[in-house]
């Protein structure tokens, strides 16, 4: 038995050869890329460029341009707002869903449950689509429904001013990714001992003060990751924002993903510059990432 | 514990509320791709449908040959009604690729993660929960000059490479809390029986973490069939897009026709919708594996 043992490979070479092509996936389509966006931000990157070859050196004049762009930082303000809303929207609204239907007698809880992914389950294209198709002026469904019940007197033309069009493209990614929320915190909730819950209604305590402080406390290490991906893939909204307006009205939904896809996939297709917002934005979202490894680090070694 | 019965039905109306949001976005859906353009715009207040028609499908599922009395004088019809058909087969064929390749290699990675007690494993890991927070555009802007040297452009297998790139961490973080939670002893007593590890792994590690690589396959595919950003930039020939790519292309003239627009989306959120509903069991699990215990 010896002998066989030791004719296979050791672990270490053994997970060496089963890492390979994850290994070489994440260096050549992950890793080089993301450093190459960096090299490209350095230089003066366009079609021309592209076309023959040679990409010139340009030193920080990306980023002196990307900075000196008033669009840019228009861009980071609606992106704060965007994720700020957002998030602040999907973690409410998930938290009080999990709450409804964390008990089994509670009717339909289990009807919920089965439905919960519909929204997950839409492309978030067609989900931007569909969103467009309700906030249109003349035929969307919201104005006829307000318009049904009595009110509105006119069609409200809800993407036509800034601030309702940003309050649209939100209500439209915020129903789309809430469910994800909502089953971590359901998971979350079926991780509560049940015990503490009759411990605490023997000694009287509220509904109230059950969830302030048995359930919030022993639900934070979830909503801290709930908020952490939640944070990163706000900033990164793309499809939301392309089907419903075009960064529009103006350029009052223009969110970090849309300034960079502009930039270097629209014209003049300025990819150096593109490249060089691209870095800006993964360097911020970098500081969440950081954060997210330690909190998913810690359970781990829990 | 007690759930006196105001409690109750409080919280059943309040449920009925959830089911009304989760489901009421989608009926716009249904609505609009059951009728045609002139009944759309012929009652600004109609709900319903006045004369509930599928001409709609009948144009797009045959690419826009069948057009039957509705679009008989229509003389603009959308790109995206011809393109749809070819459109679906490319999306099936990328997202089968992608589903299947990063379930090999990230069940190979998950596995070393899980049962091997390397240093360097970890590390690796942990670099994989960093990478899964990468945002998308960083790595399309670089991918297409790098995908332009090298011809990858214009091509499904661009489109592939690039979602496997994208993906493949995300997968690695579903799998490892499932192999984690396998008992070792099953393992053990493979090897012992003369068994290699990594025999042991496939004959016995795999089986048994079969609804785990189920829910990774089924999130793999949906994630792949939803992917915008990474085909509209890889692709720009009518032949090599995908589903998502031509929805993307009604944005420019969706006010043309907003009732064959909803059909379009209702047929290409189909897939996933009933992926989600007949799987939900795996896919659930899955996404708490994926968020909460890698």
């Amino acid at each position: 038995m010896h002998a066989r043992l030791r004719r296979e490979p050791t672990a270490g070479a053994l997970a060496f050869v089963l890492n390979l092509p994850s290994g070489l996936c994440l260096l050549l389509i992950l890793a080089w890329p993301v450093l190459y966006a960096g090299w490209l931000s350095l230089h003066d990157v366009s079609l021309r460029q592209l076309r023959t070859g040679e990409l010139p050196f340009a030193g920080l004049a990306n980023y002196a341009r990307l900075f000196g762009d008033e669009i840019f930082w228009l861009t980071l303000r609606n992106t704060v707002v965007f994720v700020g809303v957002s998030v602040a929207l999907e973690v409410v609204i998930a938290l009080a869903v999990a709450l409804i239907i964390d008990d089994d007698r509670v009717g339909l809880s289990r009807v919920t449950r089965v439905l919960l992914l519909v929204p997950w389950g839409v492309p978030p294209v067609v989900n931007g689509l569909l969103w467009a198709f309700i906030f249109n002026t003349q035929y969307g469904y919201l104005n006829r429904a307000l318009l049904v019940l009595g009110l509105v007197r006119e069609p409200v033309n809800w993407l036509g001013h800034p601030q309702l069009a940003m309050g649209a493209v939100i209500a439209a990614y915020v129903w789309r990714t809430t469910p994800f929320n909502i089953l971590l915190y359901h998971a979350g909730l079926r991780g509560i001992p049940r015990d503490y819950y009759e411990a605490a209604e023997v000694d009287g305590a509220s509904a109230w003060r059950r969830l302030w402080h048995i359930t919030l406390p022993l639900l934070r290490p979830v909503i801290a990751v709930s908020l952490i991906l939640r944070t990163t893939f706000g900033f990164m909204v793309f499809d939301e924002i392309f089907a419903i307006t075009q960064g529009g009205p103006g350029n009052a939904t223009w969110t970090a993903s849309w300034y960079t896809y502009r930039a270097a996939f629209q014209p003049p297709f300025n990819v150096g510059l593109g490249a060089a917002s691209a870095w800006v934005m993964a360097l911020i979202l970098a500081v969440a990432g950081v954060a997210y490894a330690r909190v998913v680090g810690r359970r781990l070694e829990a | 514990m007690r759930l006196s019965p105001t409690r109750r039905a409080l919280l059943t109306l309040a449920n009925v509320g959830v089911i009304a949001f989760l489901l009421i976005p989608l009926l716009p859906v249904v609505m609009g791709a059951l009728q045609s353009e002139r009944a759309l715009q012929s009652d600004l207040r109609a709900l319903l449908p006045r004369q509930p028609t599928l001409a709609n499908f009948e144009l797009i599922l045959t690419g826009g040959a069948h057009r039957g009395p509705i679009f008989e004088q229509v003389t603009y019809l959308p790109k995206s009604v011809e393109r749809f058909p070819a459109a679906f087969m490319n999306s099936v064929a990328v997202a089968t690729s992608v589903s299947l390749l990063t379930l090999v290699f990230a069940s190979f990675s998950a596995y070393t993660a899980a049962r091997l007690r390397l240093a360097w494993v970890k590390a690796l890991l942990s670099l994989s929960v960093a990478a899964r927070l990468v945002p998308l555009i960083v790595l399309m802007v670089p991918l297409y000059v790098l995908f332009r040297r090298y011809g990858l452009l214009n091509s499904l297998s661009g489109v592939v490479i690039a979602e496997i790139g994208f993906l493949l961490p995300y997968a690695v973080l579903i799998l490892v809390p499932y192999f984690a939670a396998l008992p070792g002893e099953l393992e053990d007593a493979a090897r012992i029986d003369g068994c290699t590890r990594f025999g042991a792994f496939l004959r016995i590690v795999l089986p048994l973490a079969a609804p785990g690589l189920a829910a990774c396959a089924t999130i793999m595919f949906i994630l792949s069939w939803h992917e915008l950003l990474i085909p509209l930039i890889v692709v720009s020939r009518p032949e090599v897009m995908t589903v998502p790519v031509v929805l993307a292309g009604l944005v420019s003239d969706y006010f043309v026709f907003f009732t064959l627009m909803m059909a379009i989306c209702l047929l290409g959120l189909l897939p996933t919708l009933v992926l989600v509903l007949v799987l939900q069991k795996y896919v659930v699990r899955g996404l708490v594996a994926g968020a909460l215990k890698g």
